[in-house]
């Protein structure tokens, strides 16, 4: 169903415009800051914790603030469109649509304080905000078994990692006293530690960016709805990552061993994930794939070092992220097109579908980078950069770029050419962002200097020192011409001899999955879940093993204590003078009930007796010289035992009556009063060591006792419970009108009346 | 319930009322505060609905409206002990303070705590009635379901 | 006359918690409330003076003290309101598992259990 009905477009279109407005003036704000030199934002944020709040729009900033909002423009536009479709397929209210806008332009809004932030802990929130909001986005399909696994898969490997980089922050904090980002690229100095933050920095870029062994979280995340593939996992949250690296390039670069470690997992990522694209039949998959291959690149221009290559990396994410994102968009088209998500079900879509074909070959063009798009310079860079290193990673370079070709190739052609299987018309809006993106890519190839320059300009923010980045059509035989040609021939053999490739990389897949990270994850998780049940087990199952638990430990612990310390002298028996007669009489009846409550079997008969008890207490009160303490107690005893009769009321008798038949067995015969017994004893030493300590010889009473009279009370406690004390009995009244809450939600179901 | 309960129940109510206001008002000079109070006053009318019943206990509109008495009490409390903030004192600072005659009523002295124990009164009132309320609905309830 | 007072401390905490461990809530509600009364009588024999009420007009001779005889008014309400918010705790578990039982809701909540692992399992 494309249409969704007029009635609810309502519901769609405000929140749809909403965010498009706000993508379009964040894009708009960013340019014209950016065009007018930056800037930088300056506050204290938690002065104990040297914590700032500090943002500035410097080029590496500025990059990818633009490329946030910029690629949310036709993503929200494509989404307008898609999800009142989407929604409507699963039969879900409008309702829910709003929320999916909100946390597109939360994610917009921390990609783009996470780029111009210039302040370790400030770095880790935007980061850890990019995450959630991920997370969220994912699992927006709330139904699907598959979205909520993708969804805590790709939070826990980016949020684990994450606690990494707050390790590295605070490793870096504890060496030279700052958090802040400029002033640690001054004070910063190449050796262990800084090799070590570099690394824990490192990991959590690249868990991140999806690259090996971390990259299993991503082709599972296409389980999220198109525009979230589209703008997240192509352009955005997977860019933090390489982001993360520009922006703390100079305490990465010093240690080549950090640098060796990144051409290492760039060159993996590059080659694992074109050779499992190429065996990808489902067409989100295939993208996913290629997304985390084409980040390898970055990550290797990053490993290799230097200006030239920090200019390359930020030239290439701008192109592939404006690339990726509409060959994403168009993968979501086809799929509304078609009904079907596999390339084998498709084919032949070219004629029913021009715009949508020119656009994306435009986009697979620029991956590929052939000439009349960005990308073609994205690669004639990677190839200089590589050059520059020497000729194995000059051949590496070729072969990499080899593969794409050779896997977006079969990707385009499976779509758009071959036997037409059947399609809808697509609405325009589902079908105007892929053409703007297409056609941004190829004027961008014909006009490239914005693009060069503000790569150039995030080059300079990485290594801190001035770049260049010269690019131009050369019709000569430069070696990085030479090198894309050598790139495109076999690109163009491997698409034309399938079987060359067909059986190693249907085989390094199955290897993948048997063996791969990734069912170390699920088998981690599931260790960790029978862990907590055993830990749940041991703690929770009983709510009598727990409190005997507690109270056995307690009473050894108090009796180990006892004999140890010297008690000579510390426990006063005390004078008992004659007129405490009454009160040691009252303190024997209270006594006698407590024995006589634990041998009551009937519930009503234990009323009596606990009813006994608190007026043999209210006795104790009175005889201790407390008649207002008295008075209380009296009356919540009345009270209390009402209210147990009331509650005993409302239980059917035979259920009241097996509680009172049964008999304990077994062990619990002895245990139980032995447990008792050593929690009496317990009670009674503590209480005797507490109260023979000797009194101080001025108490805060004996002032209240004299200022009572000018607080105009001559009940000294009324006094102290009104006035003196009087927050106290604040929050004593406030636990009654909670009690109240308590037994009204419970009773009525939170009707008062 | 017995013609007897019941008559001793309508001839309790007011004298046990009286105490309470009277434990309420004299506990600045003897035993008594605030919580006393309202515990006394919500037994007199929890006799009432063991006399006579809930339905007809609650024909009074009175006793209706005390359980949101409840918290009107406690946002008075809340009030009382916040008001000296606008002045610049500490929380809880009563007036009159010390030294000052206060007004009398009789012998009954108008202080600021005096208004603190009141809202504690109505707060325990209204609050031991929601609780009697809600149990006795429940029992009714319960009867409904299952004669006993 | 700190002897006395701790030993029936000790006798009433004794009992609490012997009734703490039955498996029938309302004991278990009432160890909590015998319990509490072993902590109030701590709390007021814990005063610095014994002696005749603080009220003035006060009389020659020991004052009792009036600042633990307020805390044990405090605890005495905030006791009440907890034991009647537990009591009709207990009402509502027994409405939901109709048991008051203990051992019967430990017994249900871990066939609840399985009957979710075994669904988790086959997802």
């Amino acid at each position: 169903m494309i249409d969704a009905p007029r009635g609810r477009a309502a519901a769609h279109s405000l929140p749809a415009a909403v965010a498009i407005l706000a993508a379009a003036t964040g894009f708009a704000a960013t340019l014209w800051s950016w065009s007018h030199g930056g800037g930088v934002l300056d506050l204290p944020w938690a002065a104990s914790l040297d914590i700032r709040l500090r943002f500035e729009l410097d080029g590496l900033g500025a990059l990818y603030t633009l490329l946030a909002t910029g690629v949310a423009l036709p993503v929200f536009v494509y989404a307008a469109r898609y999800l009142p479709a989407h929604l409507a397929q699963q039969r879900r209210p409008a309702s829910h649509a709003p929320r999916f806008y909100g946390l597109l332009v939360l994610f917009m809004v921390s990609m783009a304080g996470l780029a111009m932030a210039q302040d370790m802990v400030v770095l880790f929130v935007f980061w850890d905000l990019t995450a959630v909001a991920s997370y969220f986005l994912i699992a927006y399909d709330r139904h699907e078994d598959s979205a909520r696994w993708a969804a805590l898969m790709a939070l826990l490997v980016t949020g684990v990692s994450a606690v990494l980089l707050l390790i590295g922050a605070l490793v870096l904090y504890a060496e030279y006293g700052t958090f802040s980002v400029p002033e640690l690229f001054e004070r910063a100095q190449p050796g262990g530690t800084l090799t070590l933050a570099g690394g824990l920095i490192a990991v959590a870029a690249l868990a991140k960016s999806a690259q090996v062994p971390l990259h299993f979280w991503l082709p599972r995340a296409m389980a999220a709805p198109t525009p979230v593939s589209a703008y997240l996992h192509s352009a955005a949250m997977v860019a933090a990552g390489v982001l993360l690296l520009g922006r703390l390039y100079p305490l990465i670069e010093p240690s080549a061993l950090l640098r060796d470690g990144l051409l290492v997992v760039g060159g993996v990522s590059i080659a694992v994930g074109g050779v499992i694209a190429l065996t990808r039949d489902e067409m989100k998959q295939l993208l996913a794939y290629s997304t985390f291959s084409q980040y390898g690149y970055v990550v290797f221009l990053y490993g290799l070092g230097g200006a030239k290559a920090a200019v390359a990396a930020a030239f290439y994410v701008i192109s592939h992220a404006l690339a990726k994102s509409a060959l994403f968009l168009t993968a979501g088209a086809v799929t509304q097109a078609t009904g079907s998500k596999k390339l084998s079900e498709v084919g032949g879509l070219a004629r029913g579908l021009p715009l949508l074909a020119a656009a994306s070959a435009a986009a697979a063009a620029a991956i590929v980078a052939l000439p009349l798009t960005v990308g073609f310079f994205a690669d004639e860079l990677f190839f200089a950069a590589a050059l520059e290193r020497g000729p194995w990673a000059a051949a590496l370079a070729v072969a990499a770029a080899g593969l794409t070709f050779a896997y977006l190739g079969r990707f385009w052609i499976a779509i758009f050419l071959g036997p037409p299987t059947p399609s809808r018309r697509l609405p325009p809006a589902m079908l105007v962002p892929v053409a703007a993106l297409g056609a941004c890519l190829v004027a961008t190839g014909f006009w490239p200097e914005p693009v060069a320059s503000l790569a150039a300009a995030a080059g300079e923010a990485s290594v801190r020192a001035p770049t260049s980045a010269a690019v131009a059509y050369h019709l000569d035989a430069r070696s990085e011409n030479l090198m894309a040609l050598a790139t495109w021939s076999i690109g163009l053999t491997l698409l034309v001899l399938p079987m060359l490739w067909r059986a190693p990389a249907g085989a390094v897949a199955r290897l993948g999955a048997r063996v791969g990270p990734e069912r170390l994850y699920a088998a981690g998780l599931r260790r960790v879940n029978r862990l907590s049940d055993r830990v749940h087990d041991l703690e929770v199952r009983d709510l009598r093993a727990r409190v005997a638990a507690v109270l056995v430990p307690a009473g050894a612990l108090v009796a180990l204590g006892f004999l140890a310390t010297p008690t000579a002298g510390s426990y006063r028996v005390g004078e008992i003078a004659s007129r405490d007669a009454a009160l040691v009489l009252m303190l024997a009846l209270a006594c006698v009930a407590a024995v006589a409550a634990t041998l009551q079997n009937h519930h009503l008969t234990l009323t009596l007796v606990l009813a006994t008890l608190g007026f043999a207490l209210a006795g104790v009160y009175a005889f201790f010289g407390a008649p207002d303490v008295a008075l209380v107690a009296v009356v919540v005893e009345t009270l209390l035992a009402l209210l147990l009769f009331g509650v005993l009321a409302l239980i059917p008798a035979q259920v009241l009556r097996r509680e009172a038949e049964i008999r304990t067995r077994g062990s619990r015969r002895w245990r139980d009063p032995l447990i008792g017994v050593v929690s009496g004893l317990f009670a009674f030493v503590l209480a005797w060591g507490a109260l023979s300590r000797p009194a101080p010889e001025r108490s805060v009473a004996a002032e209240h006792i004299e200022l009572a009279p000018d607080a105009h009370a001559k009940d000294v406690v009324t006094a102290i419970l009104a006035d003196f004390r009087g927050l106290d009995t604040l929050g004593e009244v406030t636990v009654v009108a909670v009690a109240l809450i308590g037994v009204v939600a419970l009773l009525r179901r939170g009707r008062l009346w | 319930m017995s013609l007897l309960v019941q008559g001793l129940a309508r001839l309790l109510l007011a004298p046990i009322l009286m105490v309470a206001f009277a434990v309420l008002v004299k506990g600045y000079a003897d035993v008594g505060d605030g919580f006393a109070a309202g515990a006394i006053a919500s037994l007199a009318i929890l006799l009432q609905y063991i006399a006579f019943g809930r339905e007809q206990t609650e024909r009074t509109l009175a006793i209706r409206l005390l359980p949101a008495a409840a918290f009107v009490g406690l946002l008075s409390a809340l009030a009382i002990a916040a008001a000296p903030l606008a002045s610049g004192d500490p929380l809880l600072t009563h007036r009159p303070g010390a030294g000052t005659e206060p007004i009398h009523l009789g012998t009954l002295e108008l202080i600021g705590a005096f208004a603190f124990d009141i809202a504690v009164f109505l707060l325990v009132l209204g609050a031991t009635l929601g609780i009697i309320h809600a149990i006795a609905r429940e029992a009714e309830r319960v009867e409904g379901i299952e004669p006993r | 006359m700190t002897l006395i007072p701790a030993l029936a401390v000790g006798v009433l905490f004794g009992c609490g918690a012997f009734l703490l461990l039955k498996p029938d809530l309302f004991r278990i509600v009432a160890g909590i409330v015998l319990v509490a009364h072993a902590a109030n009588i701590a709390l007021i024999s814990s005063g610095l003076e014994r002696g005749q009420s603080p009220i003035h007009p006060l009389a020659e001779g020991p004052v009792s003290d009036p600042l633990v005889q307020a805390l044990t008014i405090t605890a005495l309400v905030i006791g009440f309101a907890v034991t009647a918010l537990l009591l009709c705790l207990a009402y509502g578990i027994y409405v939901s598992s109709k048991t008051v039982d203990l051992d019967d809701l430990s017994h249900a909540e871990a066939r609840d259990e399985r009957e979710l692992e075994r669904e988790e399992v086959s997802v």
